[in-house]
């Protein structure tokens, strides 16, 4: 089995928060889910998009931790806080510019999504993908990603947002491709 | 993808003294595959873990699969009996006392017998829901007549799917809600969803539905709001509530103008075309425009690429069939089907979005007023007397058929009906006309209510038995394909709780039926009497064994003997089930919803769920991550509207029809028709929309208008903005 990576189809989302339901069933996760679903604008349509950690590459949480408490797995998976080594200073809250880590008052504590680490160095996908109802959230092999980018080729080159270096945190470990990317698709007939 | 991929991984990850049960969802027709995480050392479940083996849902779960372990073990589960002690607070969760099963049986068999005595056998009605095994549903109907001895049976199907079974039976001769496996619906050219809020009511359709336009397909999507299935359609045809039937005649207008018909398939397999063919001719996409409020442009280009796809799939669910003509609407979308001779093959067909776990096996089982085992019918002599003999009575003893579920609560009022056996369901929620069903439940003699909470309709009850959840015991369901699945018992009975299929059993030993029911000991033994007595009627279960089930994780009915494997596709011989193997197309000429919009009511209210909840939300409204997602039932008004009455986003208002009003915080989205209000009916008491929807009942399904009724916002005087 190839490398796996957790790929992340915008436009699927239907706002179910399924993913939220099943981030509380990980082990662990003490009923608080670790990942978000936004409403894109709601007086207007049902437009949702799920906020999940996209385990960058070179987090700016892990840069900004002055104790080192933020490891990063073998697999990419940027980690919630280490108990013994977090001093809870709340540095990675803030540094993060997509909100994911939060933090726990009363252990003082930060805790974030840490990409279901324990079930996916077997293979297993993450509870969110898992139960993922729509698909917008999926666990793929790199190949599969390949394939999926190789269909909708842009005219820029840069299929999934987080292929662009210039983005907020650069290269990141989730892969998204943004909605609309139907919009191109041949039809059938 | 193999069996069990993950099982044994995750088997081995989890806790030593824990263990995995395989089992089934409890929530709607999808009855996704899910394994129950039990501790060994409490016997108690404790969470859940996705199962990928199940082809359906691969993994796949929503919200309320998820948490729905979290109601098994719940603190509000009732434990022990209770009997009403102050007849004065009937309707509130107040005047109980705890008793014992023994004290709790001698009075309801005292209270039945005195009332047969005093009034004869009918004045008894048993009224059941479908969210239940096929042991229980069966065994339910049997309970009634064999037990009891009423004609009066009935069950909340009738909300539900009644319209849908007789619209397939009308077309098709078969009432099986789906004529192919759901494992096909993401390989189609073309999707029509007409009157289906699949991501919310049937989320792990979605990613088969998404895949569709993936790879190129169509989706086209008939509904009066942009729902999360609509929002992404080819096509959205945003039509009026209650106006399908002028929406699919104009379709088929056009197919056949196009000349978009298989003649072949017509002339063979079908009757009835050219009386449709006349009706329809007069539906020309501008007289549907006026009629539907759809614009022309998108009716043409709807048939147009119908009518072109290779192959296509047509499903329609609640928003079509509860309707005051729903079994009509049905058979218009059915005829989309028959007319282009997309159906009786892979990959194109008809199908049902089922709402109830066994809505498709509960009512094949013989809980309906008129129905028998096995699909008969009651008002047939060789049917009754087929199951007289298999129940081991004189076909004399049968009792005749009964009245529909909203026609029993008139029966109550009048006291025809004077004593009431509830279980798995909630009617004082889920009825339309609630006003008046709850005085009826008031004006009985004596009701017994079996349920796991103290639901807003065991609040009426004179003795309420605590009955056990799905997942504590075995039994069978039949999810939305027609496919007969296995529920496995995870833990114990919780306290005092017994399956509803024991209560039965011992209530018949006690009221001197017992030799009819003796042997039935495990929900086994009533599978194999089901599997007997459906034998040659046309949902036949002979074949399908637990076994069976096991081996194949499944088993679509029918299937006639041992050697069967079952039939995920039906029709595949082009033979269709009434006598001369022909479809009927149907010719169906329009009629308006049973109430429009006047001057006093300028408004069309439509009624639907929301992915938290699941019916009267008595399971779901329990589970606290489901009600911080969705806690009060909200009124989705366009914003075009709601400056025209003057009304904010989260502002209380009154709604109210000529049934009844309620007070509802507005939500204002554009994603809804100017001229169309919806609120989600999962809530109790004074929140329940049903206390303004229509009772008026289609002719042939006597399913209520839930979907389309007038009604009028009323702004509160000092606004009522919720600040902070």
């Amino acid at each position: 089995m190839g490398k796996q990576v957790l790929y992340i189809e915008m436009d699927n989302c239907i706002g179910c928060r399924s993913c939220l339901a099943a981030c509380t069933q990980c082990g662990g996760h003490d009923n608080r889910n670790r990942n978000y679903v936004l409403d894109v604008d709601p007086f207007i349509s049902r437009q949702t998009i799920p906020l999940m950690c996209f385990h960058c590459v070179n987090p700016a949480c892990a840069r900004s931790c002055p104790a080192q408490a933020i490891q990063i797995a073998d697999n990419g998976a940027v980690l919630s806080a280490l108990v013994e080594k977090c001093i809870g200073c709340q540095n990675c809250t803030i540094a993060c510019p997509y909100g994911i880590p939060k933090f726990d008052e009363e252990q003082n504590l930060m805790y974030k999504c840490d990409l279901c680490y324990d079930r996916t160095k077997e293979g297993i996908p993450p509870m969110c993908a898992s139960v993922c109802p729509t698909n917008t959230l999926q666990w793929i092999e790199e190949a599969e990603l390949e394939e999926k980018r190789a269909q909708i080729p842009l005219a820029n080159g840069k299929w999934t947002a987080s292929h662009d270096p210039d983005v907020l945190e650069g290269e990141t470990n989730v892969k998204i491709s943004l909605p609309g990317i139907l919009q191109g698709k041949q039809k059938l007939f | 993808m193999p069996k069990d991929k993950f099982f044994k991984v995750i088997e081995n990850k989890i806790h030593p003294n824990e263990k995995l049960v395989s089992t089934h969802c409890c929530y709607c027709g999808m009855q996704c595959g899910m394994n129950l995480r039990v501790d060994t050392t409490t016997n108690k479940i404790i969470g859940v873990e996705p199962r990928y083996d199940f082809p359906v849902n691969l993994g796949k779960m929503c919200p309320k699969g998820v948490t729905a372990y979290q109601q098994v073990n719940h603190p509000d589960r009732i434990q022990r009996p209770l009997i009403r002690t102050d007849a004065s607070l009937k309707g509130t969760a107040e005047g109980f006392r705890e008793a014992s099963w023994e004290e709790a049986l001698d009075l309801i068999i005292s209270k039945f017998k005195e009332l047969q005595h005093n009034y004869g056998k009918d004045t008894l009605s048993v009224y059941s829901g479908v969210s239940m095994t096929n042991e229980k549903c069966y065994l339910t109907g049997k309970f009634a007549r064999v037990a009891l001895q009423t004609r009066y049976i009935d069950y909340n199907g009738r909300f539900c799917m009644s319209s849908a079974a007789a619209g397939l039976n009308r077309s098709l001769g078969i009432d099986r809600g789906s004529t192919i496996p759901w494992t096909d619906i993401h390989q189609t050219d073309c999707l029509f969803l007409a009157g289906s809020n699949a991501a919310e009511c049937h989320p792990t359709s979605m990613f088969r539905i998404w895949e569709v336009q993936n790879r190129g397909g169509y989706l086209i999507v008939a509904d009066p709001r942009e729902t999360p299935l609509a929002r992404r359609a080819d096509i959205h045809l945003d039509l009026r509530p209650g106006t399908d039937l002028a929406l699919a005649n104009g379709i088929v207008h056009l197919l056949i103008k196009n000349g978009h018909i298989d003649e072949d398939f017509i002339r063979n397999h079908t009757n009835g075309f050219e009386e449709t063919k006349e009706v329809v001719a007069t539906f020309t996409p501008e007289y549907v425009s006026e009629i539907t409020g759809v614009s022309v442009e998108k009716i043409v280009r709807a048939a147009d690429i119908f009518g072109r796809a290779p192959d296509a799939i047509v499903m329609f669910c609640r928003g079509v069939e509860q309707q005051a003509k729903g079994t009509d609407n049905v058979s218009a979308y059915t005829n989309m089907s028959l007319v282009t001779g997309k159906i009786g093959r892979p990959k194109s067909g008809v199908a049902t979005l089922t709402g109830q776990g066994n809505g498709q096996g509960g009512r094949e089982h013989g809980q309906k007023a008129d129905q028998l085992p096995g699909y008969r019918k009651l008002d047939n002599p060789e049917h009754v007397r087929e199951i007289a003999c298999a129940w081991g009575i004189p076909a004399e003893e049968m009792p005749q058929k009964g009245v529909s579920a909203y026609e029993m609560f008139q029966l109550m009022k009048d006291k025809t009906i004077r004593s009431l056996y509830l279980l798995c369901s909630n009617p004082v929620v889920s009825a339309p006309n609630l006003n008046h069903v709850r005085e009826s439940l008031k004006s009985l003699d004596f009701m017994v209510c079996c349920d796991f909470y103290l639901s807003e309709s065991a609040e009426y009850a004179d003795v309420v038995l605590p009955v056990t959840t799905w997942a504590e015991d075995d039994g069978t369901t039949t999810n939305l394909e027609g496919r007969i699945i296995r529920h496995r018992q995870a833990q114990d009975w919780f306290e005092e709780s017994k399956p509803d299929w024991w209560i039965q059993v011992e209530i018949a030993k006690r009221m001197g039926r017992g030799q009819f029911f003796a042997h039935l000991k495990s929900p086994q033994d009533i599978f194999n009497e089901i599997r007997q007595v459906s034998k040659g009627g046309i949902a036949d279960y002979y074949g399908v064994t637990y076994e069976k089930i096991d081996q194949n994780n499944g088993v679509f009915w029918p299937c006639r003997e041992e050697g069967d494997e079952g039939q995920p596709h039906l029709f595949l011989d082009k033979k269709f089930y009434h006598p001369d193997g022909k479809a009927k197309i149907c010719a169906l000429p329009y009629r308006p919803p049973a109430e429009e919009p006047d001057e006093e009511y300028p408004l069309r209210l439509t009624t639907g769920r929301v992915v938290f909840h699941y019916l009267s939300g008595n399971q779901t409204r329990r589970i606290p991550f489901l009600t911080d997602m969705y806690p009060d039932p909200l009124l989705e008004v366009h914003p075009k509207t709601a400056t025209l009455y003057g009304i904010e986003h989260d502002e209380l208002v009154t709604l109210k029809t000529r049934r009844g009003e309620a007070q509802y915080r507005v939500k204002v989205i554009e994603a809804i028709r100017e001229d169309t209000v919806f609120v989600p009916y999962h809530w109790g008491k004074a929140e329940s929309i049903n206390l303004l929807t229509n009772p008026a009942l289609d002719p042939y399904s006597k399913m209520p208008e839930f979907k389309a009724c007038a009604a009028k916002i009323i702004k509160h005087k000092h606004g009522g903005v919720r600040h902070g």
